[in-house]
């Protein structure tokens, strides 16, 4: 009975600590009409006269500065009723009216006295829940994931310039975006100029220059090549090279619709340090072959375990999937995985994009590829990396996902990035040892989980860059527009400031900021006469303003006011997309008309790609999935969970929730789902191998086990709320209660010890946990914590379920719901509580949108007012409707 | 008192913004910067381990570490040289980065100074900050140059091998110099060329960061009822670019304090006579140090591997092997050889030492207001444990020397979070650092 009591007092205590958080600040502002003023007047009289008294006479011995039972004291409560006090007002409301406060075995009020109590607070509650809290817009600083995407969107540059950025903070409810925890420093301040400058230097090219453009491709085949480097070529200890006879390196010159310039790659060397064997060796040699600066290597860890990894036929070269090495400290080991192939070169472009083009087939295995066979269902996936080569560790970098290769046709397949978000070798150009800088193109047939499947067939791989589609590229033309007037310098000039400003701020540019912008080319322009630097110097305090590097949301009362149409722009694509508006939300927010299409627009913002950067940027926030990153897996315990394992299961409550968006599934799914959204990695992990064919594709299946289905049984986050060796209720606990169902526990106070192990009697679980809840100042939080971890219990830290018919994992919930295991938790929330569920989601989502924490009234506002979704089963896209739709998100 | 500033911005910026601004850089420097006594930092790096010979062999005395623990510990024959600096130097054992087992061992000097994870590199990020660099960080408002980072052979060598110890914050090598004329002529000649470009480019940016503050200043108007504290900071923010750039900017105009360089031979070169070239390089840092140029270098003396001339420099010395192959020998006399060219380093920081105690601050010497670590990363022969540590200097900081110190498998991000911490740097961990090292030569905690 007691603990039941505690749970339902830290409910209320959870809303508290939200609202502490939050409400400094606001509440001392507060206002009220005239009539309120006179309600408050009223019942200050009445606090005085009756209220006070009884709490002093009946709580305030037990609940008081000193002696918080609880972690609850009344003794300072006053007729204010500020924001942040109305979860504890509510609280007591419901312990005087149930009866269950003062406790049995204390004095205890009259029926009169209880009355004029619950009399008061709910009257109080009603003056001060309507008072207005003022309203007055907010400036938040776009996070880096934000600022990385808008810079991207404005400039058209791939290249990600923000590693510089220090990572935003989190906030209380999880996120980063949240304007409490964006602070800014003057080291970042100056990193935005850095990053302007260099993204600006990037973008724009001298019109009349040539662009120079390395360009070659490697063919493979047996004997291919006529006229093989007769050189007995090293790379290194363990170094495998291919034949030199069986792949030839070609240098090309490609076709373009412009004046270009090709590279040509340095052919002649002299080094003075080599490697023999495993000896440096310390000798000036000379070197003239294009064979010394580009290789054809499959270094990797030797020992394949079926057949060949990898084999030369005369149309080109056969790969095996490339075995992830053994671990050695969770770590891929020295050589890489099993069939590691790469072009190894010393030459790379320095800046700008490229394009790696693979020439490749599924390779017909013939006997083996009877169709009808699981075997002929599958196909080989194309990853192509590039990195450097260095003698221990990987540092080869994927470029964009793997391609599946379903045809046996050879195809073309095209993979792009820009070269600098790669590894680069820091190496000065006259390095004089023989392996030093050396670059590497990685090309692979990407494992899955071991499954037998064709081989991927390679005939040749290209290389071009700097890729430039036209000259001068697309990032200098969006800058430099078109215009009638680009003879006459000052008159461009405002022109292309003027459309740059209006896309970096998100709106038109007004006169006022032109004129100082302007000022800045003006000076520039008349100090050095360079058009292109002086362009380039108020583009630069375009890039670095408050109007591109904040939200911000003009306020001019501290009355609710509507967001303007281009600030509505602008909350919609940096709550949906993680990124600017587009040219449409813009089109609509100039024709004053994007208030009306919120729900046409929704549905369009959810179709598009950019809707992925919300949906993994919320969806890890929101569930912790950061806990999943830094969990050190005991490999011996779970051999399953290696490291490329764990990017795939990290991707699983994304695609999830995505697909339950896009589809408009209930919300239900969350907690209980007859589907799980799987790739062949995450399948075979969850031992359901058979289940797909999809290669690294996340597609929906049905499972029929009543032990997976929804987040909850996600090994994600399972394993994320572990110690990577035992499962841990408490974390899983406080994690449920703070994610699923919007309860959170408080901080733990300060100095509390560890867990202690066993004092030499061995404890189960469950015994300890219970020790630890007898424990002064534990107990209050944690009996709002391990009932919703113990459940778990019957998963391991690997997140599989446990298979062990000794597990109790059975509970008494705080409502004294009493649930066998984790389905029975599953059906508690999907079914009775259904209700909860939705409003922690509507919750996070709501904070996430607004990008700070919410208010008691916002968040009664969200209990109260999303009932009547549950009518149509609270389907995921108009959960995202009621959002956008609200107060809440549409006032300022 | 007036200040060199522009006090019409500030005045500006503080109505605006409703707060006083700090500008700590502008007034620490020039002649408030001399009345405080500085306190620096200097690696220095040795490859390939120190000898610690078999005690089959019978020739104990020439081990690198002492013979006995604490304060009675008696110099080895390798290290004697270094005996007449017994009371401001301490010798450290026990120490090692958890992280030195785990990677390839010649991967141990691309780790020494940053005990980064090489064996699991994060994406796109293949090593962590120096310590040099956090000190540098903490320090470079002070004087001219962040740090100075010098290495036998120039520039970065290649990941794994690495030809400098230094590494930025973004885990970047830092490119080494190790040429004495050249070091020379940029710390103590800066040429006109390059400081017209940086002044230019200095001007420039103080000239875009004012305009972005008038603009902001045009919208912040705007603003209304608007929470203003975020455009508060950023107001702020850019005024201390501001200072900072300014300061910056002036550093090129104040004059180098006057020394002597007539000890200098600047022809000395790496590919010439070994203890000439290190005695240039010591004697460089030393007046580097001195004029308060800098007050952080780290210094790469050899490399790892077989990497580099220095290699060959037992063989310039009249031993019979290369460094690398001594590090490897088993025999007597390969051991005993080892020892000497240990012997030879000794001596060259012998000198350098000497050099910091005859310098001057106006509160001791260079070398009391300087924390010397020299050490290798592996104790010997890619042994990634017991890594050799010598710490010498920094009295003025609290250290308290005259001793063989050993820890028990003690990390040695704790003995760098500790040299932080001396320096007043309250950094709260380095690298994988889990606190200071507490009752060892380290007052501060």
């Amino acid at each position: 009975m007691r603990l039941i009591v505690l749970a339902k007092w830290n409910r209320a205590l959870a809303l508290l600590s939200v609202m502490l958080f939050l409400q400094v600040g606001l509440s001392e502002r507060s206002t009220s009409d005239e009539t309120l003023g006179k309600m408050a007047a009223a019942e200050e009289a009445a606090f005085k006269g009756q209220v006070q008294p009884l709490l002093q006479k009946f709580c305030v011995r037990c609940h008081n500065a000193d002696n918080l039972e609880s972690g609850i004291r009344v003794d300072h409560l006053t007729t204010a009723l500020e924001d942040r006090e109305l979860p504890l007002w509510k609280g007591i409301l419901k312990q005087v009216a149930d009866g269950d406060m003062p406790p049995a075995d204390e004095p205890q009020p009259t029926a009169e006295q209880r009355k004029s109590l619950t009399e008061w607070i709910t009257r109080a509650m009603k003056v001060a829940r309507s008072r207005p809290t003022p309203k007055n817009g907010s400036v938040r600083r776009l996070t880096v994931a934000q600022y990385r995407n808008t810079l991207r969107d404005l400039l058209g540059l791939q290249e990600d310039l923000t590693d510089a950025l220090p990572p935003d903070g989190i906030s209380k409810d999880g996120f980063a975006n949240n304007g409490q925890t964006l602070l800014l420093s003057p080291l970042q301040v100056e990193t935005y100029f850095d990053i302007a400058e260099k993204a600006l230097e990037l973008c724009i090219v001298d019109e009349n220059s040539k662009p120079v453009i390395q360009n070659f491709r490697m063919d493979f085949g047996a004997a291919i090549n006529p006229q093989p480097c007769p050189d007995n070529l090293v790379l290194g200890a363990n170094n495998a090279l291919l034949n030199n006879a069986d792949f030839v390196v070609t240098e090309l010159k490609p076709s373009k619709p412009f004046d270009h310039l090709p590279f040509a790659m340095k052919t002649k060397h002299e080094f003075i340090e080599g490697y023999v064997g495993n000896d440096t060796i310390r000798a000036w040699k000379k070197f003239d072959s294009i064979y010394h600066s580009v290789f054809a290597c499959v270094r990797g860890t030797p020992g394949y375990p079926k057949g060949e990894a990898h084999q030369v036929i005369p149309s080109g070269l056969l790969l095996r999937p490339a075995i992830p090495s053994p671990e050695i400290f969770g770590q891929s080991n020295t050589y890489g995985p099993m069939a590691n192939f790469k072009i190894s070169l010393r030459e790379l472009p320095d800046q700008g994009n490229f394009r790696v083009t693979v020439k490749a087939a599924r390779y017909d295995e013939g006997e083996l590829d009877q169709s009808g066979t699981a075997f002929a269902k599958r196909s080989p996936s194309l990853g192509v990396y590039i990195g450097l080569r260095r003698d221990c560790g990987s540092t080869l970098t994927p470029v964009a996902k793997p391609q599946a290769v379903t045809n046996t046709e050879l195809q073309d397949f095209i993979f792009e990035g820009a070269i600098n978000d790669f590894p680069t070798p820091d190496v000065e150009k006259d390095n004089v040892n023989y392996l030093a800088g050396i670059r590497e193109i990685g090309v692979r047939s990407e494992y899955t989980d071991g499954r037998d499947m064709p081989r991927l067939l390679i005939r040749s791989v290209e290389f071009e860059g700097p890729f430039y589609d036209s000259w001068p590229p697309a990032t200098h033309r969006s800058i430099f527009i078109d215009s009638p007037h680009k003879n006459d310098p000052a008159t461009y000039a405002r022109e292309i400031i003027r459309s740059f400003a209006t896309r970096a701020f998100r709106r038109p540019i007004t006169a006022a900021e032109l004129e100082p912008i302007f000022g800045v080319w003006k000076n520039s322009f008349a100090e050095k006469g360079n058009f292109r630097q002086s362009i380039k110097d108020a583009l630069l305090v375009v890039l670095t303003s408050p109007q591109f590097l904040f939200l911000i949301e003009n306020s001019s009362t501290p009355a609710a006011e509507d967001l303007d149409p281009y600030e509505l722009a602008s909350k919609l694509s940096y709550f949906l997309w993680n990124g600017p508006p587009d040219q449409r939300l813009l089109d609509l927010a100039a024709k004053n008309t994007l208030h009306q299409s919120l729900d046409a627009e929704l549905e369009r913002m959810i179709r598009d790609p950019r809707f992925g950067q919300f949906i993994s940027e919320f969806t890890s926030q929101w569930l912790s999935l950061d806990k999943f990153d830094v969990v050190a897996v005991d490999a011996q315990r779970y051999p399953k969970l290696t490291r490329d394992t764990k990017t795939q299961l990290r991707q699983e409550p994304i695609q999830f929730l995505r697909y339950l968006i896009e589809q408009n599934l209930s919300l239900r799914n969350v907690v209980q789902s007859d589907l799980l959204v799987v790739n062949e990695v995450t399948a075979s992990y969850y031992n359901l191998a058979d289940r797909t064919e999809s290669g690294f594709r996340f597609v929906p299946i049905k499972h029929e086990n009543e032990n997976l289905g929804g987040v909850l049984t996600q090994a994600g986050i399972l394993a994320g709320l572990s110690d990577g060796r035992e499962s841990n209720p408490i974390k899983r606990g406080a994690w449920l209660a703070r994610k699923i169902i919007a309860e959170p526990p408080d901080d733990p106070p300060p100095n509390v010890p560890q867990l202690k192990e066993d004092d030499g009697v061995k404890l189960t679980l469950r015994e300890k946990l219970e020790r630890h809840r007898n424990q002064k100042g534990c107990a209050k939080c944690h009996s709002g914590i391990d009932p919703w971890g113990i459940p778990f219990e019957t998963f391991d830290a690997g997140g599989l379920f446990k298979k062990d018919p000794g597990v109790d994992a059975h509970s008494i919930l705080p409502d004294k719901a009493e649930i066998k295991n984790l389905i029975g938790l599953k059906a508690y929330l999907a079914n009775d509580h259904i209700d909860q569920v939705a409003f922690s989601f509507l919750k996070h989502a709501a904070c996430y949108a607004v990008g700070r924490s919410l208010t008691y009234n916002e968040l009664v506002f969200l209990q109260e007012q999303s009932v009547p979704l549950k009518a149509h089963d609270y389907r995921m896209q108009e959960l995202l409707r009621f959002v956008i739709t609200s107060d809440i998100f549409l006032k300022k | 008192m007036p200040t060199p500033l522009q006090l019409d911005r500030r005045a500006v910026l503080k109505g605006l913004a409703g707060v006083t601004l700090a500008l700590p850089l502008l007034e620490a420097m020039g002649k408030e910067v001399a009345a405080k006594t500085p306190r620096r930092f200097c690696a220095m790096y040795t490859a390939n381990g120190m000898s610690l010979p078999n005690p089959k062999h019978g020739i104990d005395e020439w081990s690198w570490f002492p013979k006995t623990e604490g304060r009675a510990f008696e110099f080895g024959k390798s290290t004697e040289p270094l005996k007449a600096f017994r009371e401001k130097l301490s010798f450290l054992g026990g120490l090692h980065h958890p992280n030195g087992p785990k990677a390839d061992p010649h991967l141990c000097s691309d780790m020494w100074l940053t005990g980064a994870p090489l064996h699991n590199p994060k994406p796109g990020m293949f090593n962590s900050v120096a310590l040099d660099q956090v000190v540098a960080q903490n320090t470079k408002q002070f004087c001219r140059q962040p740090s100075l980072v010098l290495s036998i052979d120039a520039g970065v060598g290649f990941l794994s091998r690495t030809g400098t110890i230094s590494y930025n914050l973004e885990g970047k090598p830092i490119p080494a110099e190790n040429n004495p004329r050249r070091v020379f002529d940029r710390l103590f000649r800066g040429d006109r060329a390059s400081l017209a470009t940086q002044r230019e480019q200095l001007q420039r940016r103080i000239k875009l960061v004012d305009a972005v503050l008038e603009s902001s200043k045009a919208l912040n108007k705007q603003l209304g009822q608007s929470d203003r504290e975020k455009m508060d900071q950023y107001l702020t923010s850019l005024d201390e670019i501001e200072a900072r750039l300014t300061a910056s900017e002036k550093w090129i105009d104040i004059p180098l304090k006057t020394q002597d360089y007539s000890h200098l031979n600047l022809d000395a070169t790496n590919e010439g006579e070994p203890a000439e070239y290190y005695r240039n390089m010591f004697d460089l840092i030393a007046l580097a140090f001195d004029a308060d140029i800098t007050r952080s270098v780290a210094f790469m003396l050899n490399r790892e591997d077989g990497m580099g001339i220095s290699d060959t420099f037992p063989l310039k010395l009249g031993l019979t092997r290369t460094h690398h192959n001594l590090s490897h020998a088993e025999d007597k006399d390969g051991q005993l050889e080892f020892a000497k060219y240990d012997l030879f380093l000794s001596e060259q920081i012998a000198h350098f030492l000497k050099r910091l105690e005859d310098y001057k601050d106006n509160a001791g010497s260079v070398l009391d207001n300087t924390i010397v670590l020299f050490g290798s990363g592996a104790s010997t022969t890619h042994y990634p444990k017991n890594l050799p540590t010598l710490i010498a200097g920094g009295s003025n900081m609290g250290l308290k020397h005259g001793t063989f110190w050993r820890g028990n498998e003690l990390r040695m991000s704790n003995v760098f979070l500790s040299i932080l911490r001396s320096m007043k740097i309250e950094e709260g961990s380095f690298s994988d650092s889990t606190g200071t090292v507490g009752g060892s030569i380290f007052s501060a905690s």
